[in-house]
């Protein structure tokens, strides 16, 4: 009896990893997934040093689980489970009532030398500098987070930061803004940054730093262009228990005009651009959608006759705050410092603008190096 | 490369054991040394040569050994040298005080040998038996070497002597029921690995994350308690997942911890934490100096000795000594004090509390840390905080069930049914329970590929 019990246990176990190692190795390979979005890891190629110390093994490990047969419902299962046993973080994302938050306290390092490089690029250009760091969504709803994983705050680190700047340098505080407003769909349910309408609020205040009055919310129409937009903590958890997000387009139909856009790439390639490209809506990276996909730099014309020129230098957060600026300047330029291979002053002269707007998310201000190509 | 990834599971496994079961019988050893090479390449071909040469060695030396054996001062010689050899390299590979010996033998900082603690204390046996004359069995370079590089037990032993691994070798007889057996035995492995011990691991960062100075007395027990349980099953998960490989193969390897964790004695306890480990201390170390002294006080102290050596064998540094001294200290108390039985629940508690008070030890990186830890233990702090409640709400089911596992009850549970209704019942859904299990533990392992947390590089 117990016998024939092994035997089966031997059949259905050889069967089971028989079937998904024959499928593992017939399976046809992708090289992105959509689910996660991002690149999935590629053969490791063989040589004497991975071989010798072993990372050779280890890369091969993580390809065979990026490869692994259907991967993205194991990982649905995973994060099933993972919600069921234990403090419910699935993979550096914590599982809140109705939102996912970034747990990684890793990526909470300080932006001390990053601020040194936005010094140094005051000091250097005789324009001002405006700069904003955004929370991400778990600052401004930190109190959701177990209680040992708020100990370092996002508003000290922001403050931090801020205290490091040179006193020109005007800082413009988001964090109390969102922080007040955080009854209102301020931020997404299933990514780190905010939603159009929390970038709306604190535009209002930023644009009368930057000397304008703010167009008020009535005189905007929104559309809502998708109700299924899942963002970078639900690729990294695969947490489907959320509601996926909703995102918006704010146009002002009486308003000024956009009237070209067009994007460089470091190539010097130029491309005809769009403040909203639907056609995102359908890719993978359905946030591209704002300003369509990214490129180093990203010049905007408008129907504004001020002969005002803006320089922004952002990272994503800014994507969805860039349209409201259209309304105030005749020409702003974009800089996506991460995106650049080169020095900055091949592409832009920034002493030709009399005001920079710095606009960051303050979980990408750790990395300084996406500054290098400013200061070069 | 670790038992417990995707790789090994469904790429490495299932092409060695095809290869094992399709060469002929005669041809099944030399095809298990060069998986096992293969194995160890994998892991990194410096380890890989790393490996072969302390084989290489340690087999040059016991041939020596047994060639002059009882004929010349040669035999002595070359034993002293291999058993310095062993010893010296363990210490030069498990502490960074050589670090500059070892970047002269061309090993970078990082590197470490996987399983040098069980080869370095398997190697000194052998060479011990072999000086004694009571390694007889067949010397063959494959047979030693597979002693040494057996894929299944390089990790995370057990220990074994030289002659009983020969012989489970040379009676393997491998068939299908074994492979059932020896899956189930990994699955049982790579579920404590994959979902207690990583799960645990997770409280325990939390906890030791905290400030230890006003740590509260409730969040101290829970990380302790955490701690322990999860040293507990990843160093049984680990080593039952490579006992179950060995029974694919038809090497039937003893098991490694026999539910040490609620014992009824300390004593008890430990008689099934790393039960060959243990052994090996008793074999080689203990019962060589108790020859030499008689006296009941100095055996005493001989004893608490050996055990600090154990102890210092987890750890390379104080508080493993102290946590060995320890341990050794309370079963030379508890034989003073207690001869009789004691009730069951009794001891249960009063072991389990000796076992995490002392494990602070282990747990903790320095002896002040440690120290820290145990007066918030006895609540120096205050009663509790939100923190633990928190851990509590969170961890309880976790904790709950993961002290159970670690229990005999359901064993036992099974034993004493005899042959009624539940047992079969039990036995007729138990291939679905491990094929539930193991799906489980894939889709735990999916996002990286591998759950490799050690705890402890051993």
């Amino acid at each position: 009896m117990t016998k024939l019990i092994n035997k089966i246990t031997a059949v259905l176990m050889l069967a089971f990893i028989s079937v998904f190692m024959l499928y593992s190795v017939f399976d046809s390979k992708k090289n992105r997934s959509s689910e996660e979005n991002r690149e999935l890891s590629k053969r490791p190629g063989l040589s004497a040093s991975s071989l010798l110390d072993g990372s050779y093994a280890e890369d091969l490990v993580s390809y065979n689980a990026d490869h692994f047969p259907l991967r993205s419902r194991w990982l649905r299962l995973n994060s099933k489970l993972r919600e069921e046993i234990g403090d419910g973080i699935i993979n550096g994302v914590y599982v809140a009532d109705d939102m996912l938050l970034d747990a990684d306290t890793s990526r909470r390092a300080s932006s001390g030398s990053s601020a040194a490089e936005i010094n140094r690029f005051a000091r250097d250009h005789s324009g001002a500098v405006y700069v904003v760091a955004v929370p991400t969504s778990s600052g401004v709803y930190g109190e959701r987070l177990p209680e040992y994983l708020d100990d370092y705050r996002e508003s000290r680190q922001i403050s931090d930061f801020y205290d490091r700047l040179n006193k020109d340098i005007k800082r413009i505080d988001a964090y109390n803004i969102l922080k007040m407003l955080n009854d209102n769909y301020i931020y997404y349910r299933s990514d780190t940054k905010w939603t159009s309408y929390g970038a709306y609020c604190v535009y209002r205040t930023v644009i009368q730093k930057l000397g304008f009055l703010p167009t008020t919310f009535d005189k905007y129409s929104i559309r809502h262009v998708t109700s299924d937009f899942r963002g970078n903590l639900y690729n990294r958890s695969q947490c489907s228990s959320v509601k996926p997000d909703i995102m918006d387009f704010y146009y002002y139909n009486d308003g000024e005009e956009v009237l070209s856009c067009t994007g460089i790439y470091n190539s010097g390639k130029i491309v005809a651009k769009r403040i909203y490209d639907d056609k995102q809506l359908d890719s993978d990276y359905v946030y591209s959608a704002y300003l369509g996909e990214s490129v180093p730099l990203l010049k905007i014309k408008t129907s504004v006759n001020n002969e005002r020129k803006l320089l922004v230098i952002k990272d994503s957060y800014a994507d969805c705050f860039i349209p409201f600026l259209t309304q105030h300047y005749s020409e702003i330029d974009v800089l996506t410092p991460e995106l650049l291979d080169g020095p900055a002053s091949k592409f832009v002269d920034f002493d030709s603008y009399e005001q920079t707007l710095f606009l960051f998310g303050i979980e990408n201000l750790s990395d300084s190096s996406i500054f290098a190509s400013l200061n070069h | 490369m670790i038992y417990s990834s995707l790789l090994f599971i469904y790429g490495f496994l299932p092409l060695s054991l095809l290869l094992y079961y399709v060469v002929p019988k005669k041809a099944q050893q030399p095809v298990l040394l060069a998986e096992s090479a293969v194995f160890c390449g994998l892991i990194g071909l410096r380890y890989l040569m790393f490996t072969a040469a302390y084989t290489v060695i340690n087999y040059g030396a016991a041939r020596l050994i047994r060639r002059y054996r009882g004929k010349n001062e040669m035999a002595s010689a070359v034993f002293a040298i291999g058993v310095s050899f062993d010893i010296i390299s363990i210490f030069v590979f498990r502490t960074a005080l050589f670090v500059p010996l070892r970047s002269a033998f061309g090993f970078p900082e990082a590197f470490f040998p996987i399983g040098i603690s069980f080869m370095a204390l398997s190697a000194i046996g052998t060479l011990i038996d072999v000086y004694g004359g009571k390694a007889e069995a067949d010397m063959g370079f494959v047979h030693f070497a597979l002693y040494f590089l057996f894929f299944p037990r390089i990790i995370m032993g057990p220990v074994l002597r030289y002659r009983s691994f020969v012989k489970m070798l040379d009676s393997r007889k491998p068939e299908l029921a074994e492979i059932g057996v020896g899956l189930t035995i990994f699955v049982k492995g790579l579920a404590k690995k994959v979902i207690a011990a990583d799960t645990l691991f997770v409280l325990w960062v939390a906890v030791r994350s905290r400030d230890v100075q006003d740590m509260s007395l409730l969040t101290a027990w829970l990380g302790i308690s955490a701690y322990m349980l999860c040293l507990y099953f990843t160093l049984s998960g680990i080593s039952d997942m490579g006992i179950g490989v060995g029974y694919c193969f038809g090497m039937k390897m003893p098991q490694s911890f026999n539910y040490p964790l609620f014992s009824t004695k300390i004593r008890y306890f430990a008689a099934r934490w790393h039960i060959q480990t243990v052994q090996w201390m008793r074999r080689y170390v203990t019962k060589p100096l108790y020859a030499h002294c008689a006296g009941r006080i100095m055996r005493r102290l001989i004893f608490i000795g050996v055990w600090a050596v154990f102890g210092f064998w987890y750890t390379f540094s104080l508080n493993g000594l102290l946590w060995g001294i320890l341990i050794g200290a309370a079963i030379t108390i508890e034989s003073r004090i207690s001869r009789g039985r004691i009730i069951d629940t009794t001891g249960v508690i009063y072991t389990a509390l000796v076992v995490m008070i002392s494990g602070a030890f282990l747990a903790g990186e320095d002896a002040v840390y440690s120290l820290r830890y145990l007066l918030a233990m006895i609540g120096r702090g205050s009663i509790a905080d939100r923190f633990a409640f928190y851990l509590v709400k969170t961890y309880i089911v976790v904790l709950l069930i993961s002290m159970y596992a670690s229990t005999d009850l359901f064993r036992n549970m099974m034993i004493r049914s005899g042959r009624n209704r539940i047992r079969t019942a039990f036995a007729v859904i138990s291939p679905l329970v491990v094929l539930l299990l193991f799906v489980v533990c894939t889709a735990m392992m999916m996002y990286s590929g591998s759950s490799g947390i050690m705890l402890m590089k051993l």
